[in-house]
């Protein structure tokens, strides 16, 4: 199965720019959102199992990245959010910078190996400079898709 | 011997393994785990002559395999409540872990017992236990 990253990642499942300023409360923003898009049904269970994680380690992958991400069954699919920010959100990555661009990725429990894979394919991407470069740059959300895509080819 | 901050140094997809044991000790020690996957420098070139691949092709199959073992072995270590660090890395091993080492005031380095991590327990100055 090849997975694509710019296939799971929808278009209303972008944020460009992030209102909140906190943690906990980006990670609410990014749930309401899909929520609101209808990309996920039990918003409350979602964040729950976001914080869970966010509690027992940071998320934050330094370079400005964060990538929260869980498995729970409060998503029926892999699903994958993105937000920036551009004030940039204290993840307490190891590197002590702010996150501007966040990643958010879950899916059910009993799908860990695509969930895995997926966490692997954008971890790679994220490690290019000039992939971050232009996410920070990018208009619109069909900008940030087509970034995405030309990369991971 | 202090057991506070780990690092468990993969150099292969196959070290993943050992991971339980290196989970196991951080928990008993309740002690941070960083988990640090190494692309050594060479490795790639050389894979490429073997297989007759290009590089790039395999430079991605490589990191994207990299990841999935740093997040496997996040995932294990999150049902034992074991708290990790990702990192994955290209270049000499011994020089990279040093780095880490000095960084994050590392107190011991976890290492699959195999001939190519022979140099890391030699050059290692904390102490280093072989899984």
């Amino acid at each position: 199965m090849i997975l694509k990253i710019s296939e799971v990642l929808k278009p209303e499942a972008i944020i460009m720019k992030m209102k909140s300023k906190e943690k906990i409360a980006v990670l609410k923003e990014l749930v309401d959102h899909m929520v609101d898009n209808e990309l996920v049904e039990d918003g409350e269970e979602f964040q729950k199992a976001l914080a869970k994680r966010e509690n027992l380690e940071s998320t934050g992958i330094g370079d400005g990245i964060a990538i929260p991400h869980a498995r729970t069954d409060a998503v029926k699919g892999l699903v994958l959010a993105f937000a920036r920010s551009e004030q940039g959100v204290d993840f307490s990555a190891i590197d002590g910078k702010p996150s501007h661009l966040i990643f958010l990725i879950a899916s059910p429990v009993d799908r860990k190996s695509e969930y895995i894979m997926a966490l692997a394919k954008l971890s790679r991407l994220l490690r290019k400079q000039e992939v971050r470069r232009l996410l920070k740059d990018a208009d619109n959300p069909n900008e940030i898709l087509n970034i995405i895509k030309k990369n991971e080819e | 011997m202090k057991l506070k901050k780990a690092i468990f140094v993969l150099t292969d997809s196959n070290d993943q393994h050992v991971a339980e044991s290196a989970i196991q000790l951080c928990k008993k020690f309740k002690s941070k785990l960083f988990v640090l996957f190494i692309i050594e420098t060479g490795r790639i070139s050389r894979l490429a002559r073997l297989t007759q691949k290009k590089s790039d092709m395999l430079r991605k199959k490589i990191e994207d395999e990299g990841w999935q073992s740093l997040y496997l072995i996040e995932d294990e270590a999150d049902k034992t409540g074991v708290s990790t660090s990702l990192h994955l890395e290209n270049g000499f091993a011994t020089t990279i872990v040093k780095k880490y080492v000095d960084a994050y005031n590392i107190d011991t380095l976890l290492v699959k017992r195999k001939n190519e991590t022979k140099k890391l327990f030699v050059s290692s100055m904390v102490p280093v236990i072989g899984l």
